[in-house]
């Protein structure tokens, strides 16, 4: 992972500066899409750890951003747990242990087959949410109200609250992306760097590879499990749609238009996609045609990425398509 | 379970896997020759069952529509073939994903268009519309089993096709040495075009089939597209056999979980797919990676 | 007499019908440079191989320090000290030379499972990159990604990523295939500065090389050990000349 170059953070914090004044300008139904932007955002960044800086095409990633909205409905219901602060820490905690298990099938397979296998075990999931009633079929359930931000009596902010909520949001999703660079720049992120480049390397110098895929898996798992509970209560529902494949398909659409292997590509991905979408529905029901020729035309045209355009390019030494670039020579006088 | 019981749920099973090999087939044909992973093929089931329906209410007879919807299906398979898929040789199985995904979108969307949101059934030709009495208290429906004939009868074909004409040689050559058969000259551009083409066909036909058995319905593409993965993990990417035994085994686990675990109907095939994976990884048939 | 450091007792491969080592019993001393050669075919590279772990024996032990290493898989091999190079070159084309040592220092750890901390605070790793880098010449070119490297210095970069793992016992396999005369020089020159600390078995058909660095050498023939014995032995040899004459080689 490269460090992030001094007018690329100018330009981050700039963009989160104006995030942070937008609610006080935008109209309550901006604010609440800007909200689920920030959400996919996140979700679009857990899907890159895999994606763009492992190589681990998942489709099935939709599997942890649902099912964290049904731990979260579960919790509320069955258990009568409220609290953000209960809640959270074991919906991650419920992620992380199903996305070790589904990783350790899904690891073992690799390339075309672990498109597949993703696909395969989110796709049951899907059907085990809509077929049992338990969790109310097709219908989903409901999250009766907010987590509540309750310690010791005291609220610490109310997510009843839509300009809250959306801090919330944008809260989780500056911290998500500072504590995946974390990981990235760590021993860990080194070893995935190498696996990136050439597995076959890696695992001749000594290390067992599929673990450090498997603990990026849980990771990423986690973190997308982070935006489906954000998500969920936002919504105030839940339904086995949180678990389809469109919704992972849609994820890695983001990532791509976003430009993998950046972070904050898809975080701009995200933004970009939902406002096309939002614009689309407005215009015709059949927007769906739209955004399938929008695909192709992003594949077809734009494989790199919004982070690849040259105005981005321009400001510092970033990544193209998920691959580190070549350091170019040291000029005299660098460093 | 009675003997009756067994026997129906037996010849449903082998139905259900047939048309789940046509399938899948097509599916593995494309990836093993194209080296293309095609999201987008259950759509051609989908615009097959459409065809169907539209044709069979347009002519009056199921077999017509059939015959019709054939060289329809194949010259959308080759429409497709030129205008999307052939952008997708040589690239990364990220971006066939990525595309084919959208073309799913706008196959989906189009079928909104044309054919609207409801659910449609095809009738059973009545030709085929009796019941063949199997014991004394259960009767089988014709229709199912000329189902399974006719794809015995296009699996038979392919072998033949496959492996006794120059088609099928180039297709095996393609299958195992790209590089060599474009070096020989053929004309891998075609080669590839009509590989697509027929892999969409016998989807598609697979679709026309079954329409009057299941109904033809919006998204019914996805689920089995999906169900088809599960195949051609399980036997194996790139190959036949592996698309006929994988189809077999989940023909037989789904329809006999349905039975015996209704209310785990639909996980019995993924568990078995979970178990194939953790025992062969490659898939039964499948090539174990260096 | 100094130990051995690495040995092998009745080592042998088939594949199917084909021995391609046969019986190979060969002890290798510590703190020195055993050349194993022979004409194309004869086992060399299985032999290799056997040691490194990348296959298993059909027959026969490999043992280090005293310890059947027989059959262990090459990262669990590579864990014990042993550290070896492939003909075909393979580094990390899209890392810089700086982080390809890095990585290859950092295999040594006892596990990067570690989340959290920044890896450049590890200060030890960095300064095992670096002189490892310094030791092939190559610290210069520490922040040039490996693929702006020429041939002899991506095999350089492969020497200074085994060097970065601080083996004991270095197994090389024709370092110089490919090297026009000055870059073969170089690792020449490089590999008689690796030896004066450490253990190495080098398979190598360049002739000159072999005999200007090794201590000793065992001629390998269609799988079977010909003759083992000092640099002056095997060139003084018949059995080895006539070894030679029926199949060419080459400098």
């Amino acid at each position: 992972m490269r460090p992030l170059s001094r007018p690329l953070l100018v330009l981050l914090l700039v963009i989160v500066a104006l995030l942070v004044a937008f609610p006080q300008l935008a109209e309550r139904y901006y604010v609440q899409l800007a909200t689920k932007m920030m959400i996919m955002g996140i979700f679009a960044m857990s899907l890159d750890l895999l994606v763009g800086y492992t190589r681990l095409v998942s489709l099935g990633h939709a599997a942890f951003f649902g099912l964290a909205g049904y731990a979260l409905a579960v919790l509320q219901r069955d258990l009568g747990l409220v609290s953000l602060w209960t809640t959270l820490p074991l919906t991650l905690g419920i992620c992380a242990l199903v996305a070790l298990l589904v990783g350790a099938l899904a690891i073992r397979t690799s390339g075309i087959y672990f498109i597949m296998v993703t696909l395969a075990i989110a796709q049951m999931l899907y059907y085990f949410a809509n077929d049992t009633r338990a969790l109310g079929g097709s219908d989903g359930m409901f999250i009766g109200a907010k987590p509540s931000a309750e310690v010791f009596g005291l609220e610490l902010f109310d997510l009843k609250n839509r300009v809250t909520f959306y801090y919330f949001a944008l809260g989780a999703l500056v911290a998500s992306f500072f504590l995946a660079r974390m990981v990235l720049a760590s021993l860990f992120g080194r070893v995935i760097d190498a696996i990136r480049c050439n597995e076959p390397r890696t695992r001749a110098l000594g290390f067992t590879t599929w673990r450090y895929k498997l603990a990026m898996f849980a990771i990423a798992g986690m973190l997308a499990g982070l935006a489906g509970y954000i998500g969920a209560a936002q919504d105030g529902i839940v339904n086995p749609a949180y678990l389809s494949w469109h919704q992972s398909g849609q994820a890695l659409v983001i990532v791509i238009l976003g430009g993998m292997g950046t972070l904050y590509g898809p975080v701009v991905g995200a933004f970009v996609l939902i406002a096309l979408e939002d614009v689309a529905a407005g215009i015709t029901e059949h927007w769906l045609l739209f955004i399938g020729v929008f695909v192709i035309a992003v594949v077809l045209l734009l494989p790199r990425g919004i982070a690849s355009l040259p105005i981005v390019e321009m400001l510092g030494r970033l990544r193209r398509g998920g691959t580190p670039p070549p350091r170019p020579i040291p000029e005299a006088g660098d460093d | 379970m009675d003997v009756s019981t067994f026997l129906v749920q037996s010849l449903n099973s082998v139905q259900y896997g047939f048309l789940l090999f046509l399938v899948a087939s097509g599916l593995t044909l494309i990836f093993g020759i194209l080296g293309v992973i095609n999201l987008a093929h259950g759509s051609f089931f989908m615009i097959g069952a459409y065809l169907a329906h539209w044709l069979a209410l347009k002519t009056g007879n199921l077999f017509v529509a059939i015959a019709l919807g054939l060289p329809l299906s194949f010259l959308l398979g080759l429409a497709v073939e030129r205008l999307a898929i052939g952008f997708l040789y040589a690239r990364d199985h990220l971006y066939q994903v990525l595309l084919t995904y959208g073309l799913i979108l706008i196959f989906n969307e189009l079928q909104r268009i044309l054919w609207g949101n409801d659910v449609h059934g095809v009738p059973t030709p009545a030709a085929l519309s009796a019941s063949i009495p199997l014991t004394e208290a259960q009767s089988y429906p014709v229709y199912r089993f000329f189902i399974s004939l006719a794809c015995l009868g296009v699996a038979a074909a392919m072998y033949l096709v496959i492996n006794r004409t120059k088609l099928g040689m180039l297709i095996r050559a393609g299958a195992s040495n790209r590089e060599m058969v474009e070096l020989l000259g053929f004309g891998v551009k075609r080669l590839y075009a009509v590989v697509f083409a027929l892999g969409a066909a016998l989807t598609a036909f697979a679709g026309m089939l079954s329409a009057p058995v299941n109904s033809v319905y919006p998204g019914m593409g996805e689920h089995v597209l999906i169900i088809s993965f599960v195949v051609v993990v399980i036997g194996g990417l790139g190959s036949i056999q592996g698309a006929f035994v994988g189809a077999m085994l989940i023909g037989f686990v789904d329809t006999f979980g349905k039975v015996f675990l209704p209310e785990a109907a639909s996980l019995s095939v993924y568990a078995f797919m979970a178990a194939v994976l953790l025992w062969r990884p490659q898939g039964l048939f499948g090539v174990r990676p260096a | 007499m100094t130990e051995a450091l690495l040995e092998t007792r009745g080592l042998s491969k088939h594949f199917g019908g084909l021995a391609a080592v046969s019986d190979v019993s060969l002890a290798f001393e510590a703190g020195r440079v055993h050349a194993v050669i022979g004409p194309n075919g004869a086992g060399k590279t299985t032999f290799l191989n056997l040691l490194s772990g990348e296959m298993r024996p059909s027959a026969g032990s490999v043992w280090f320090k005293d310890r059947a290493i027989t059959g262990l898989t090459p990262d669990r091999v590579a864990r014990l000290g042993i550290g070896r190079s492939f003909q075909r070159t393979n580094v990390f084309t899209e890392l810089t030379c700086f982080e390809n040592c890095w990585i290859a220092a950092q295999s040594r750890l006892p596990s990067s499972l570690r989340f959290l901390r920044p890896a450049n605070r590890r200060s030890d790793l960095a300064a095992s990159a670096a002189r490892s880098l310094e030791m092939c010449g190559l610290l210069a070119r520490r922040d040039h990604a490996a693929s702006a490297l020429s041939h002899g210095e991506r095999r350089q970069l492969e020497i200074a990523m085994i060097l970065a793992t601080e083996p004991e016992l270095l197994l090389f396999d024709e370092p110089l295939a490919g090297m026009g005369y000055r870059e073969s020089q170089d690792v020449i020159a490089l590999l008689r500065r690796i030896a004066e600390k450490r253990t190495i078995v080098l398979i190598e058909h360049d002739m000159d090389a072999v005999f200007s660095i090794a201590h000793r050498i065992t001629v390998l023939v269609n799988g079977c050990v010909l003759e083992t014995g000092s640099v002056s032995e095997i060139q003084g040899s018949r059995a080895v000349q006539a070894a030679y004459l029926g199949a060419e080689d080459e400098p």
